[in-house]
């Protein structure tokens, strides 16, 4: 051991910067490229995840963000036809190796949706702890369980008095809310969020918008957002995709999100944040 | 600055009535419509009186052509040239609408004023025994019968309820290769003539001795003309729940069965009950397999293995083409029951498909 640090640090390598990198990166893709059929849709995407921070993938549309999100918890293998090439680690394992178990990914790395997917056969409180139900999980004292991730996503205080009506009966922005809740209650160690708010108005957005500041005090969070604005208030970093026409998409820029809004380097990305594109 | 807000709203000098501006028309509009429906009135009245066509043909072959006529004719007076296709549409979706209605109707009163005669409660919890053709309706009744329908369409739904979702899973969820080639053997499957399935029953389970005539043999052809009604229609309320409660399952990491079981299946609930209900209306007026595979009994059959069954459809066969007319009057009690039974359940369902989610 001390002699391959010797070795290394011999080589040039930074050994303590590495070793502090591998305790603050939750996630990374090392070359991250993917396919639906013979069509690439991503092209060599390089990305670190550090934790306990919020992660903004801006770009327009088609350019392979949301692609690129379902990449992370192994949902895009999900679609018919999907391939991929390069590496997904989480805690430093490739998270598509062959004897990892895609439901123990998609425990410890939860999502939240376009459109706001509660159950429609399950109450509020049944939402919530859906995800216990669904993955088999134990988790003690249900109804404390309930009342922090509703806390936690900004709910709760609408809806203490109603746990047991439908999640129907709420309006889209208390559904996504709710939807939040649902994946926090599995106690998820990443939370990726494709497009959360482009179906809401703009009070919930702000509301939803708090919850992601509030829970990146815990949790690493990835989201794919639109809204130029809203990558600004919740990002601590950036990652800048574009794709030219019928050609993959890539990776232009990214950064600390000040940096990329502030002072990009690429042309691009200074059009693109500045709303002259896409 | 002024500001431009008044405080209160501005105060009405009379309150307002709510109006439907959109409803108004012109007086000639009233005219073409009264004169567009009373003249092919008048017009089958005449001809009613004066010839001795049926009832029937005149309304089909004589009022609602003219009823058409007269629509177009009015809504062109009224509306001008694109109101002929409106008023000639509109006219026609009524009068079909009312001529099955009023076949359906009369159908149906006729089973209950027919039907109705044979009612009493023993004709509900008697059995046939020492029954012939001729005795008086006071005596024996269908109770047999009905417990033999209520235990071969039970029996059959137990056996086609799971087997006919499991397919429409295997076509929504599970998406395997074979899918193209169920669904095509389940479409052909829905065209059994029912006579055929008696005869399959008969073939391979009961001159093989494997089964006796029995309940137990005529549910499994009942069976086997459910599950393609079954499986189809499950397939298609599954169809309709959103991509979207699949992903977001998983996301949850839930497990593929879960997925089914836990989200799928409860989302599709109300799909799924009438879709089970649609098989056992598809059989319980079946009668072609129960005479293959049931044939009959007069006695109360609560073992669906041992001996021949009556069931109300068979109850109906057996008596209404006797020349008494008692026994004509049990088979068409016997109808009615069959569509008071079918009624409650529908009804029932209807009402717990209809309830909330639970905790």
């Amino acid at each position: 051991m001390e002699e391959t640090v010797v070795a290394m640090e011999e080589m040039g390598v930074d050994v303590v910067a590495a070793e502090r990198e591998s305790q603050t990166i939750e996630m990374s893709a090392k070359g991250v490229s993917v396919w639906f059929g013979k069509r690439k849709i991503l092209e060599n995407v390089n990305m670190d995840f550090p934790k306990k921070t919020v992660t903004a993938l801006i770009g327009p549309s088609g350019c392979g963000k949301s692609t690129f999100i379902r990449t992370l918890n192994r949902l895009h293998e999900l679609i018919p036809g999907a391939a991929l090439a390069g590496e997904i680690l989480y805690e430093g394992q490739d998270i598509y190796r062959q004897d990892v178990d895609p439901v123990h990914i998609r425990l410890a790395i939860g999502m939240v949706f376009q459109k706001p997917n509660p159950f429609p056969s399950m109450t509020i409180r049944g939402n919530v702890l859906s995800g216990l139900k669904l993955s088999g999980m134990k988790r003690p004292d249900h109804d404390a369980l309930v009342e922090q991730t509703l806390t936690s996503a900004g709910l709760w205080k609408e809806v203490k008095d109603r746990l047991n009506a439908p999640a129907g009966d709420l309006s889209g922005g208390q559904q996504q809310r709710l939807v939040i809740a649902r994946a926090l209650a599995v106690n998820p160690h990443v939370l990726l969020m494709d497009e959360p708010c482009s179906a809401l108005d703009p009070a919930s957005t702000l509301r939803i918008e708090e919850t992601i500041r509030e829970l990146s005090k815990d949790i690493t969070i990835i989201i794919v957002t639109h809204n130029m604005q809203q990558a600004v208030r919740v990002s601590d970093y950036t990652a800048f995709f574009l794709a030219e026409e019928n050609q993959p998409g890539y990776v232009v820029e990214q950064g600390l999100t000040t940096e990329i809004f502030g002072n990009p380097r690429d042309q691009r990305t200074l059009d693109y944040v500045n709303g002259r594109f896409g | 600055m002024t500001i431009l807000m008044s405080e209160s709203p501005p105060v009405l000098e009379k309150d307002l009535e709510p109006l439907r501006p959109w409803s108004k028309r012109p007086a000639s509009f009233w005219l073409a419509a009264f004169l567009g429906s009373v003249v092919p009135l008048a017009i089958l009245g005449a001809l009613y009186l004066t010839t001795d066509l049926a009832v029937a043909l005149l309304l089909i072959a004589f009022y609602l052509p003219m009823q058409l006529i007269g629509a177009g004719l009015a809504g062109y007076f009224a509306k001008g040239k694109h109101g002929i296709a409106d008023s000639a549409i509109i006219v026609f979706a009524i009068g079909a609408t009312a001529l099955s209605a009023i076949i359906l109707g009369s159908m149906l009163l006729t089973i209950i004023v027919r039907g109705i005669a044979a009612f009493r409660p023993s004709f509900i919890i008697q059995n046939s025994t020492y029954i012939s053709p001729s005795t008086p309706l006071e005596y024996g009744g269908i109770g047999h019968a009905i417990l033999g329908t209520f235990l071969i369409v039970g029996i059959a739904t137990i056996i086609s309820v799971p087997f006919g979702i499991a397919t429409a899973v295997y076509v929504t969820e599970v998406r395997g290769r074979a899918v193209p080639y169920v669904r095509f053997f389940v479409q052909a499957m829905s065209g059994v003539p029912s006579v055929v399935a008696g005869l399959f029953v008969l073939t391979v389970f009961i001159l093989t001795g494997v089964l006796n005539t029995s309940a137990m043999a005529a549910a499994i052809a009942y069976a086997i003309l459910m599950l393609p009604t079954i499986a189809r229609t499950a397939e298609e309320v599954l169809r309709l729940v959103p991509e979207e409660l699949r992903t977001g399952a998983l996301a949850l990491g839930s497990t593929r069965a879960r997925v089914v079981l836990n989200v799928v299946v409860p989302a599709a609930r109300t799909g799924i009950i009438t879709a089970i209900l649609l098989g056992i209306a598809r059989v319980v007026g079946e009668t072609a397999p129960l005479l293959l595979t049931a044939l009959k009994n007069d006695q109360t059959v609560l073992n669906p293995f041992t001996d021949p069954i009556s069931a109300l459809p068979t109850f109906i066969f057996d008596n209404v083409a006797q020349p008494y007319p008692d026994a004509v009057t049990r088979a068409w009690g016997a109808a009615l029951a069959l569509l008071i039974i079918v009624g409650v359940l529908f009804t029932i369902t209807r009402f717990i498909s209809a309830r909330k989610p639970r905790r």
